[in-house]
């Protein structure tokens, strides 16, 4: 059993756990407003829709982040104009799903060729966390903190009772296109450490159990940033001890987490 | 078109108005007026067009045609089925929401702020339920929670979407006395109802049914014929011919 002082001792653990003390400071303040405003879906689906732009990306040479970026940004555009038309955009969404998550698959596998480079992108990686992996995780961590702080109360209100925010004059519209960016971005900026299909482990499954075990917004995101923390933390030192990608044991952490979550608040209620 | 209320002594006035959704109108012959201090009761079956006018009068909707007139921009209070009662807010950060028409949405509630939704809570008796989840408040409550957000908004003209709609005996007569206190204060209210027999307490009233049926003093306009145009066969006129009920049938159940 490795020693947990590796973590800081390491230097690409070290790397690894930076990433995701960053990737919970956003898990915390985000994750929050993604359960809150009922967008898992939207953050699970914003994160493997850029695969088969990420798999062509790898094997192109072209910088993996921008074609994230690009990809999660069009997306989140797409699902605020869906949703500003009064459709629903469920089916869309699990449509894209499917036909991103297998095209993506079919690129790799036959086009591409690209071998270990999926699981890396699926499930995320310790090893190759990249300088500018680091800084665009930086970057959303400070921005969405930013975010959350001026726009928390409209997203607040608008959660609470859309068309009493409408009428009290607040910038409806942008606030929720901003926050669908936001986590669209937040998605794209997980998948090196996590990847493409564990996104939710770090923005959905804290804010959930918090979700459960507190009763204010403020106590909410407090919450959800500490059992972010921990999970990342804790999830990477298993994953550095069983030499599995980090992405497998935070997502399983973090379900155990909510499952006992759920448990102790329902025997609290009876 | 909607502007700010030009001749002093009118606190809304509507001319001529048509609106609806996709450029198709589902209220049209709009045109009516009401004075600071007026309490309105805008009468109308599901579908007769009450929210719609809400909609435009917020300037949610563009007019299809006419204009509005409004002394400032009015206060709203939504019904509370429009509401998530599972979001994790009190009745004082509900109260707290209503600053935000003040502007400065991107600064946090200071003190200020605060205390004008404390006042707010205590003028509809709600001192004491303030750090009560909104979600756990009786639905009278949650209706005073909301009156409370508009009262914060210190709004000449108040749109209130069906205020005593399920409401407890209790709770309805404070809404009331807190209409009174809003007229005295020469706030003119437009509150959307489906209650024939409480609209007669109000100084005016607009009858809807996809068209202006009527508008006026509710002793002079709520005879039987504008009500028949009003509410169609969703109308029961009781024994004695001065009583009247509707039939409502809503989606959270029936509303006599």
């Amino acid at each position: 059993m490795p020693s947990p002082t590796d973590l800081a001792e390491l230097p690409f653990l070290r790397e690894a756990l930076f990433e995701l003390v960053l990737l919970a400071i956003t898990g915390g303040v985000l994750g929050a407003w993604v359960v809150l405003r009922r967008l898992a879906f939207f953050s699970h689906a914003a994160g493997s829709a850029t695969f088969p732009g990420l798999v062509i990306a790898d094997a192109s040479g072209v910088t993996p982040t921008l074609a994230g970026l690009a990809v999660g940004l069009g997306y989140a555009g797409g699902v605020e104009r869906a949703g500003r038309a009064g459709h629903e955009h469920g089916e869309g969404t699990a449509l894209l799903l499917v036909a991103a998550l297998a095209g993506g698959v079919i690129l790799a596998s036959d086009v591409f060729e690209s071998g270990a480079a999926v699981d890396r992108l699926l499930f995320g990686t310790l090893l190759g966390l990249t300088a500018t992996d680091l800084a665009v995780s930086a970057a959303v961590a400070a921005v969405a903190t930013v975010a959350a702080i001026g726009l928390g109360r409209t997203w607040s209100a608008v959660g609470f009772d859309p068309d009493g925010a409408r009428a009290l004059g607040l910038p409806v519209a942008r606030a929720d296109l901003l926050l669908l960016c936001l986590v669209a971005v937040a998605a794209v900026a997980a998948i090196p450490a996590v990847g493409v299909l564990l996104v939710t482990a770090v923005y959905v499954l804290p804010a959930a159990a918090a979700r459960l075990l507190t009763a204010s917004i403020r106590g909410l995101i407090a919450c959800a940033l500490g059992l972010a923390l921990a999970e990342g933390v804790v999830g990477l030192y298993a994953a550095y001890w069983l030499d599995v990608p980090p992405g497998p044991p935070v997502a399983v952490l973090g379900s155990l987490v909510c499952l006992a979550a759920a448990l102790a608040t329902r025997r609290t209620a009876a | 078109m909607t502007a700010q209320a030009g001749a002093a002594g009118v606190a809304i006035a509507v001319d001529g108005l048509s609106a609806g959704y996709d450029g198709a109108p589902v209220l049209t012959e709009v045109g009516f007026s009401a004075a600071p201090g007026r309490l309105v009761c805008v009468l109308g079956p599901n579908g007769g067009g009450k929210t719609t006018l809400f909609r435009a009068l917020l300037g949610e909707l563009e007019p299809l045609a006419g204009s509005i007139e409004l002394s400032g921009r009015p206060a709203y209070m939504a019904q509370t089925e429009r509401t998530r009662l599972d979001f994790p807010v009190t009745a004082l950060d509900v109260a707290v929401m209503g600053t935000l028409a003040h502007g400065r949405w991107w600064l946090p509630p200071g003190r200020r702020e605060r205390d004008a939704a404390r006042a707010a809570l205590e003028r509809v008796g709600l001192t004491d339920q303030a750090d009560v989840r909104f979600g756990e408040l009786s639905g009278g409550q949650r209706q005073r929670a909301l009156l409370a957000r508009a009262l914060v908004q210190d709004a000449p003209v108040l749109l209130l979407d069906e205020p005593l709609s399920g409401v407890d005996p209790a709770s309805a007569t404070l809404i009331a006395a807190v209409f009174r206190e809003l007229r005295a204060e020469g706030r003119t209210l437009l509150v959307a109802s489906h209650d024939v027999e409480s609209a007669r307490s109000f100084d005016l009233v607009l009858c809807l049914n996809g068209r202006q049926v009527a508008f006026g003093e509710p002793a002079a306009t709520l005879d039987r014929a504008t009500l028949q145009a009003t509410y169609g066969h969703e109308l029961i006129v009781l024994e004695g011919g001065r009583g009247a009920v509707t039939v409502q049938h809503h989606e959270h159940g029936h509303e006599h």
